[in-house]
């Protein structure tokens, strides 16, 4: 059977270590106005590249967040059989569907600066939402005895 | 659809875990078979027939609703 392309099992423990790190470094940026210091650009030539003077604090954690979200989401749990996979196409398909009915919602509701916050946490909303999903579906499994 | 995993299970005095290894899935997929919660691929189809020495169609028999 084609399997689907996953990580190692080992990567997720990378993820659950690596997501509060960047989460924190990203609500500190967002709601602190927190920079690191030594990600601060700055240079003074100007052309149609230029981004001088800015920090890559929220570059940071964004990637960082969307890198341990992946880990998370895509690493094979430790039997990974075709039920397992099926679960997982099943959580996809409802956490596409939750975030679109989400996004929705704050359009409608939503409006200005606030709706700027929304997108922000819509890049990640889809994968936790998954995560979420396919985390208690894989529990509900586990715990089928017989 | 129903199946007779279980049965043929018994008849070769098989756990759900021995089963599970010899097919290389995980031991609540073969529950969730057994009850029919999940319907396998025709891979895994194969293979659980090939164990259970007994032909797919007898393993495996559709219902009316199906």
């Amino acid at each position: 059977m084609k399997q689907l392309p996953l990580f190692p099992h080992s990567w997720q423990r990378i993820g659950y270590i690596v997501l509060p790190v960047f989460l924190a470094i990203g609500i500190a940026y967002l709601f602190f106005d927190y920079n690191i210091p030594w990600l601060q650009y700055k240079h003074d030539v100007k052309n149609i590249f230029d981004f001088s003077d800015n920090n890559f604090t929220d570059e940071l954690a964004s990637l960082g967040m969307i890198l341990s979200l992946l880990l998370i989401a895509f690493s094979k749990e430790k039997t990974e059989d075709e039920m397992i996979q099926f679960i997982r196409l099943e959580s996809l398909h409802w956490a596409v569907y939750a975030n679109y009915f989400v996004l929705a919602l704050s359009i409608i509701f939503v409006y200005g600066g606030a709706f700027f916050h929304v997108m922000i946490w819509n890049m990640f909303t889809v994968l936790i939402i998954f995560i979420v999903r396919f985390k208690y579906l894989m529990f509900k499994y586990n715990k089928s005895n017989q | 659809m129903k199946n007779k995993i279980k049965i043929q299970r018994a008849i070769y005095n098989l756990t759900q875990e021995d089963l599970a290894k010899k097919i290389g899935v995980s031991r609540q997929t073969i529950n969730t078979m057994e009850s029919a919660k999940y319907i396998p691929s025709t891979v895994l189809a194969l293979k659980l027939a090939k164990e259970l020495k007994i032909t797919v169609e007898e393993l495996f028999q559709l219902e009316k609703h199906d």
